[in-house]
């Protein structure tokens, strides 16, 4: 993501953050694309596999 | 004369047999905070008045021979997420330092119906996120072994008190380690119970899915007594557990031989690297519970990271939902160390959340599987003793993985234990991770090893 990318999507999240802060934030953005990248196995999911249910239906 | 340190077993005893007054108690350790808390700040407010009103209360009960057991006139404090009726609950934020609630959180109900005395509300980091932070109204709490380093957190204010004999315990939560992480740097146990154990209801949330609460005090034996004063069945907490609470003090002492314990050592030996010192201590304690007739195998999960970016993607915007009104109308009220982590939060995509919550099913599954053939998982709860406490960078969490919040993902019972100290006099502590709702496993095998090993002897020089 470039720096104007995060203006961009700052801007649409409706923060007013300042301009310093927002070259801290975006010299983490890659480590962010790395949590992001490891949440997708290579060659995809299964396309049933269902994520997880915090809340659990009673018991009939 | 009040001693200066106690554990809560050893309070309580000296209270039910009257040799111990709470009143005395509780002054006693109003004494200290005004004493020793100017350097620590791990008080946001003390309520000595209301203490000593409950201590005297509490006193009559006892004499009047209605004493309701362990936590009975036990001062402790409150980490400033947890709502207390009429008194403010900020989550050490200007964004809420005017908060007042009407009602208590549930698990403080059943501490204060267990009799345990509130004497004030504990610093945090902010929302239990930002910390540690210099630009709130109130200063970060300090590590009692060394005022220059940082006390872990989100639970800072109860990892110091605690640490420092101010409380006898205290309450904490924990998200992806902020009970786990202070108690392992202020050298004390803690528990994060398993998921649905302790409401949450009252308690100011972080991100509604791995948010525990849970408590820190200075042995198993005490963490023992608080869970079983704090967990039990809310209704008003969608996600509490409906099931029957076991004897957690009653399973203490008990032999651990023949546990089956899986030492998970890449997680701290490659995934996110120990130092030395933590290395060692651990093996040591490994060896400690091979000594206790403990059957000690090696585990090989999934890498560290994976676990770790499954919870911070399910973390962030889980908390970004939460504050998203106020990080739009009021962004600068918050520190800078939250704002930002919140301003990155809300990068993350609605896809990446749904991939989260798929990969935590896989990552559940895997550890379950895993547990089949063992009792106990072991390793790291932080890869070094504490470090200076302006030393801590602003996206810390996502630089390298966390070693706690794996069992956040999972919801299983996960306890910091202290194993030894640096040469300069730091704590260091392992973790020891139980199958959920198997909460009594953890604490029996924490128990053994605070019995079999000199550790937790020695306290800080204040």
């Amino acid at each position: 993501m470039t720096r104007q990318e995060l203006d961009a999507a700052l801007a649409r999240l409706g923060l007013k953050v300042p301009e310093k802060e927002r070259d801290e934030i975006a010299a983490a953005i890659p480590l962010l694309e790395d949590v992001q990248k490891r949440l997708r196995p290579p060659g995809g999911r299964n396309v049933a596999a269902e994520p997880s249910h915090v809340v659990r239906f009673p018991e009939a | 004369m009040v001693p200066e340190y106690l554990t809560i077993a050893e309070a309580a005893r000296l209270i039910e047999k009257r040799e111990l007054s709470p009143v005395e108690l509780v002054d006693s350790r109003l004494d200290r905070i005004a004493r020793l808390d100017g350097k620590l700040n791990s008080f946001i407010r003390v309520l000595g008045d209301e203490a000593r009103r409950d201590a005297r209360a509490a006193e009559a009960e006892i004499a009047g021979g209605k004493y309701r057991g362990p936590m009975h006139g036990i001062p402790i404090g409150l980490k400033d997420i947890y709502e207390t009726a009429g008194v403010a609950t900020t989550g050490h934020s200007k964004v809420m330092q005017d908060h007042v609630p009407k009602a208590d959180a549930y698990s403080v109900k059943r501490l204060r119906d267990a009799g345990a005395i509130v004497m004030g509300k504990l610093a945090t980091h902010e929302f239990a996120l930002g910390g540690p932070s210099f630009d709130l109204p109130w200063p970060p709490a300090r590590n009692p072994w060394d005022v220059s380093r940082f006390t872990g957190g989100s639970s800072s204010g109860t990892g110091a008190s605690v640490a420092a004999g101010l409380v006898l315990g205290g309450t904490g939560s924990d998200t992806g380690g902020s009970i786990r992480g202070p108690a392992a740097y202020c050298g004390l146990a803690g528990i994060k119970p398993t998921y649905g154990l302790i409401s949450r209801m009252g308690i100011l949330p972080l991100a509604f899915s791995l948010d525990h609460a849970g408590p820190l005090a200075w042995t198993a034996e005490d963490n023992a007594i608080m869970l079983q004063a704090m967990a039990g069945h809310d209704p008003a907490d969608p996600a509490s557990a409906n099931r029957p609470i076991p004897d957690y003090r009653a399973a203490l002492g008990r032999d651990v031989k023949g546990l089956r314990i899986g030492l998970v050592r890449h997680f701290y030996e490659r995934d996110n690297e120990a130092n030395t010192a933590t290395r060692a201590a651990i093996a040591a304690a490994a060896q400690a519970f091979e000594g206790l007739g403990c059957r000690v195998s090696e585990l090989t999960l999934s890498p560290l990271a994976d676990w770790a970016a499954c919870g911070m993607a399910i973390m962030q915007p889980e908390a970004y939902a939460i504050h998203e009104h106020h990080l739009r109308t009021r962004f600068t009220d918050y520190g800078e160390m939250f704002r930002d982590r919140m301003a990155l939060a809300g990068l993350v995509t609605g896809a990446d959340y749904v991939q989260a919550l798929r990969r935590r099913r896989e990552l559940v599954d895997e550890l379950d599987r895993a547990m089949a053939d063992l009792d106990l998982v072991m390793t790291a709860a932080a890869p070094t003793e504490a470090p200076p406490i302006d030393s801590v960078p602003k996206f810390a969490i996502l630089e390298r993985p966390s070693l706690t919040i794996a069992f956040n993902v999972t919801g299983s019972p996960a306890m910091s234990v202290r194993c030894g100290f640096t040469d300069t006099g730091l704590p260091l502590s392992f973790q020891i991770v139980g199958k959920r709702f198997d909460d009594a496993t953890v604490l029996r095998a924490a128990d053994a090893y605070e019995q079999a090993t000199p550790w937790r002897a020695r306290r800080p020089q204040l």
